[in-house]
């Protein structure tokens, strides 16, 4: 495809541009969801194909939702990794985020509303602190949040068992606010026979404004340039350290929202559950296209990504076989996507112009 | 934003762009530099010479507002000044373009022109990027300083090393820089790419720019220069204008000056090699 | 772009290293230790017990043998230590360091014998008297424990088994929470021993939307299937949802008891449940070796004393519901 830019016809010095337009094939490489399309759309036929059960709007839906748990938190995560920062705490932060809820209503007897806004103020001063300790110290975002999630996992048992006895939150489905709660984050209505849950939506909404902000505002510049060269945005005047705690304050309010949607829909959460979501999270990222080492992605790559999850996970189901191999799946189709982005990236940004 | 041009008709001789009066800088027990006296004038293209560690880094970050100066004074304009970040410096009219640009490779050529400067809809914080005027506008202003890219849209990273250089000055002098500060413009590029560079940075000067040109190589230097320091461990060895120094001078001084003589006579005892000493005395225009 | 300045490699090492230690840490995360001390009407106390377990941390089930575990050791005057690591080697360490302080007793769960032997061998050398209990019915002799308080996994299996052939049952589901296990394995297989249309399901057991979403998959890719049996009380609540997403008619039937659960047994939602009274294991681990430190007792007349499986079903849950409120159920 590279020969079609160099064969592109001169245009006349008397034009009014200069410019000359790029092959599509060119224009369609070099997009970061590329990859992950072609692979979405693969595996989706393979599924179709392979297991009769999958072909029912009822179980794509019940994919969707699977893949909305997962895809929400990724669409932060993958701003971040965009960023290039990292945030391993995601996963148990969003069980942090139930059980302050859930443990503050229910011992406090307040309404379960004010507990999920203390529940997000909480969570927002952790994502501060990750982004603000990363900023202060220099000491790499992987580090400094792994930190963070031993210390949320540790504190998830430790504070559910010293309030409640028990190393899960109790049942919060018969106290005020509730009811509310509960069909905001964890409706569901049936539209032509079909339950779609809300959180399906909520997806879909999150993605189209991250995908706004990463590539039509001047925040979402502003990320990629920290991401793709720190030093260089800070010496043209971009805040640094403001975009990347916002980023990390990103995480944990989308951390948040899926730990409201666990809470109200299971009503009960069990403390030691989230571990290992976050490595989900960074899956759907990379798998989406995002550059490990930041500067590169696109909301839409991180959505396909979650979506691939969602479809692998129940697609074998679907197909009967033994669930087993599902890791084992998902690990190739990991390093597939690396490597396929590695080479695209190097076929996009290689130069061609003198 | 839309007043893009510089303005060319104030051009002063009297006030200074940048003053620097006798300026220091310490890190902790280390100075860096000390009693520097520089002076930018709007026209005019001021080199800083000196070898690696000599001081020039520290000069560029005082001027960037990346660092403060901690002895003499900096005036900008006749108003003495300490600026608190880059951003300051900027809007002050101070702008840097940094040996590694200040680009981001994987960023569209037009996403870095803009890069800080955004052009946006409104003031709301999420508002909308105006794409298509910030694409018009970055191709327009590439093609007045002669640098033609195929596609805008392609990363920065995939243009050529000298076309880079040229985005980076083109982005300072549209945004209304008064003062442009290169720095080592031409270290990393071949004769031709370097040709291309000093071409802009004479371009700039026309403009009615204050340049300082940083840079070790005095062949470069002298092609372009109205003025010249040469800095050596952290102070001024030479300062003249342009009419007052050869480029064999700067060149001697550059290469170490009585130094180097001292190594070549030394090497030229210890026999052996003579071609290379002979180049070298040539260098040095040792008779 | 400098993808490959050295501060670019420094940073890609350092995910690196970090990505080791971080997977080294979770394979050794869950270690624990509490101490708890006697009540206050114990002058003192008489011995140490060390109780070793393989919980993984956050799962209500050790919630009751803690307790049962806790309340004989205030009764009897004991003091007890309290450690746990999911990784068998860790376990083993966990019971090596009880036999470095020079416990009185250790009482320990056996559920990956091989690598254990060693720290138990090391520990009835020293003589400690050593009692295992919850899992590790086939190997305790072997390895030199005293008694064994707990369930038959296999018969716990085949019991339910039984029982779904009995009821009509032709097609069970059987839910594995946590890949890898040799106890859940065991059950799964003891009912498909008594029930051959029995069919696996691997789940994500620390994700309830996953656990959802998968039993509610495999319930629509197979509508033949008639029961779901689930290994563990929480994912037998969030098999109830995906029941009702899916539509599916299938006899719900679980192994142990939550609050949740119990309730759910009573409203009908869950047919029965095969409970192997985590608190009564906890309970007579620890007061059997206080009574043989004692008074040399023995119990099980040289054979397990089993504490399951016992059905709760809509015939006693009445009873059992208060007991399941207070954690000792």
């Amino acid at each position: 495809m590279s020969q079609e830019t160099r064969v592109a016809p001169r245009v006349t010095p008397s034009d009014a541009s200069n410019r000359v337009t790029l092959g599509w094939s060119h224009r369609l490489l070099r997009r970061p969801d590329f990859a992950a399309a072609v692979a979405a759309a693969v595996i989706l036929v393979f599924f179709l194909v392979v297991a009769p059960s999958f072909r029912s709007p009822d179980s794509i839906f019940t994919v969707l939702y699977q893949s909305s748990t997962i895809g929400i938190v990724a669409v932060a995560v993958g701003m971040l990794m965009i960023g290039g920062e990292f945030d391993l705490s995601a996963g148990v932060m969003v069980t942090t985020a139930g059980l302050v809820n859930a443990l503050f209503s229910y011992y406090l007897g307040v309404n379960l509303i004010i507990g999920a806004v203390i529940s997000l103020l909480f969570c927002l001063a952790i994502g501060f602190l990750n982004g603000y300790l990363v900023m202060r110290t220099g000491i790499p975002s992987f580090l400094i949040t792994l930190g963070s999630f031993f210390v949320l996992q540790g504190a998830n048992l430790g504070v559910t068992k010293l309030v409640s006895g028990a190393v899960s939150s109790p049942d919060i489905s018969k106290m005020g606010g509730f009811g509310v709660l509960s069909s905001f984050f964890a409706g569901s209505f049936v539209v032509g026979g079909v339950t779609v849950w809300n959180t399906v939506i909520f997806w879909i909404l999150f993605v189209a404004i991250s995908g706004w902000v990463l590539q039509r505002t001047r925040v979402g510049n502003w990320i990629y340039a920290v991401g793709g060269n720190a030093a260089s945005a800070r010496a043209v005047g971009v805040p640094v350290r403001r975009v990347k705690i916002g980023l990390f304050m990103t995480v944990s309010f989308l951390s948040w929202f899926v730990g409201m949607h666990s809470l109200y829909r299971f009503n009960t959460l069990q403390a030691g559950n989230g571990v290992g979501n976050e490595f989900l999270y960074i899956i759907a990222a990379v798998v989406g296209g995002t550059l490990m080492t930041g500067g590169y992605g696109n909301a839409l790559g991180v959505a396909i990504g979650a979506f691939i999850f969602g479809m692998t996970s129940l697609g074998i189901v679907f197909a009967g076989w033994d669930p087993n191999w599902f890791r084992t799946f998902l690990g190739v189709m990991l390093v597939l996507a690396v490597l396929m982005n590695l080479y695209i990236k190097k076929l996009s940004t290689t130069r061609k112009v003198g | 934003m839309s007043d893009t041009s510089t303005d060319n008709t104030s051009i002063s001789t009297s006030v200074p762009l940048v003053q620097m009066t006798d300026v220091g800088k310490s890190y902790g027990a280390v100075r860096a530099i000390k009693g520097i006296n520089l002076t930018v004038r709007a026209g005019e293209v001021t080199c800083v010479l000196g070898d690696n560690g000599a001081g020039k880094s520290t000069l560029i970050k005082i001027m960037a507002g990346l660092h403060n100066h901690n002895e003499g004074t900096m005036s900008i304009s006749g108003v003495e000044t300490t600026f608190a970040s880059p951003r300051d410096a900027l809007g002050a009219g101070i702008a840097t373009v940094y040996q590694d640009l200040a680009v981001v490779g994987l960023m569209e050529t037009w996403r870095n022109f803009f890069l800080g400067a955004e052009l946006v809809g409104s003031k709301l914080p999420f508002s909308g990027l105006r794409v298509r005027e910030m694409k018009e506008i970055a191709d327009e202003e590439l093609r007045k300083m002669g640098v033609v890219v195929k596609d805008i849209d392609q990363p920065i990273g995939t243009l050529s090393g000298g076309q880079r250089q040229c985005v980076a000055i083109a982005r300072a002098v549209y945004f209304g820089a008064k003062v442009l500060i290169l720095d080592e413009p031409t270290a990393a590029l071949g004769v031709k790419q370097s040709g291309v560079v000093l071409k802009y940075t004479a371009a700039a000067r026309d403009a009615g720019l204050g340049v300082v040109f940083i840079t070790h190589n005095p062949h470069h230097a002298y092609m372009v220069g109205d003025h010249f320091i040469i800095l050596k461990l952290g102070q001024t060895v030479l300062d003249k204008r342009r009419d007052e120094v050869e480029l064999d001078e700067l060149t001697r001084q550059m290469a170490g000056g009585d130094e180097l003589t001292e190594l070549s006579h030394e090497l030229k005892a210890l026999g052996g090699m003579t071609n290379a000493i002979r180049t070298l005395d040539a260098d040095l225009n040792i008779k | 772009m400098h993808l490959t300045s050295p501060r670019r490699l420094a940073i890609v090492g350092a995910s690196a290293a970090a990505l080791a230690l971080m997977l080294s840490a979770c394979s050794s995360g869950g270690a624990q230790s509490t101490a708890s001390s006697s009540g206050s009407s114990c002058k003192g106390t008489t011995y140490t017990i060390s109780m070793v377990t393989h919980e993984a941390p956050g799962d209500t089930f050790w919630d009751k043998i803690r307790a049962g575990a806790e309340t004989a050791a205030k009764n009897e005057c004991v003091k007890l230590v309290y450690s746990a690591d999911p990784a068998a080697d860790k376990q083993a360490q966990l019971i090596q360091t009880a036999v470095d302080s020079k416990v009185d007793g250790i009482a320990t769960t056996l559920a990956t014998p091989d690598p254990l032997a060693g720290s138990v061998k090391a520990a009835t050398a020293a003589g400690i008297p050593v009692v295992a209990f919850n899992s590790g019915i086939d190997a305790y002799k072997k390895l030199g424990a005293l008694e064994y308080f707990g369930s038959d996994e296999t018969l716990a299996g085949q019991t339910v088994g039984d029982r779904l052939t009995a009821d009509g049952i032709k097609h069970p589901l059987c839910v594995i929470q946590a890949a890898g296990s040799v106890a859940l394995e065991a059950r799964c297989a003891g009912v498909k021993a008594k029930n051959s249309g029995t069919e696996n399901i691997q789940v994500n057991g620390s994700d309830d939307s996953a656990v959802v979403s998968s039993i509610q998959a495999k319930l629509t890719q197979d509508p033949s299937i008639d029961a779901i049996v689930t290994l563990g009380a929480p994912i037998a609540m969030d098999a109830l949802k995906s029941k009702t997403a899916a539509n599916s008619k299938a006899t719900l039937v679980t192994f142990d008891l939550n609050v949740d659960a119990a309730q759910a047994i009573k409203d009908g939602k869950i047919e029965f449940s095969v409970d192997q009274q985590p608190y009564v294991q906890g309970y007579m681990a620890v007061t059997a070796l206080y009574l043989y430190l004692k008074n040399g007792n023995d119990l099980g007349g040289g054979g397990p004393v089993l504490t399951g499986p016992s059905y709760v079903d809509k015939t006693n849950i009445d009873k059992i519901l208060p007991f399941a409120k207070n954690n000792t159920r």
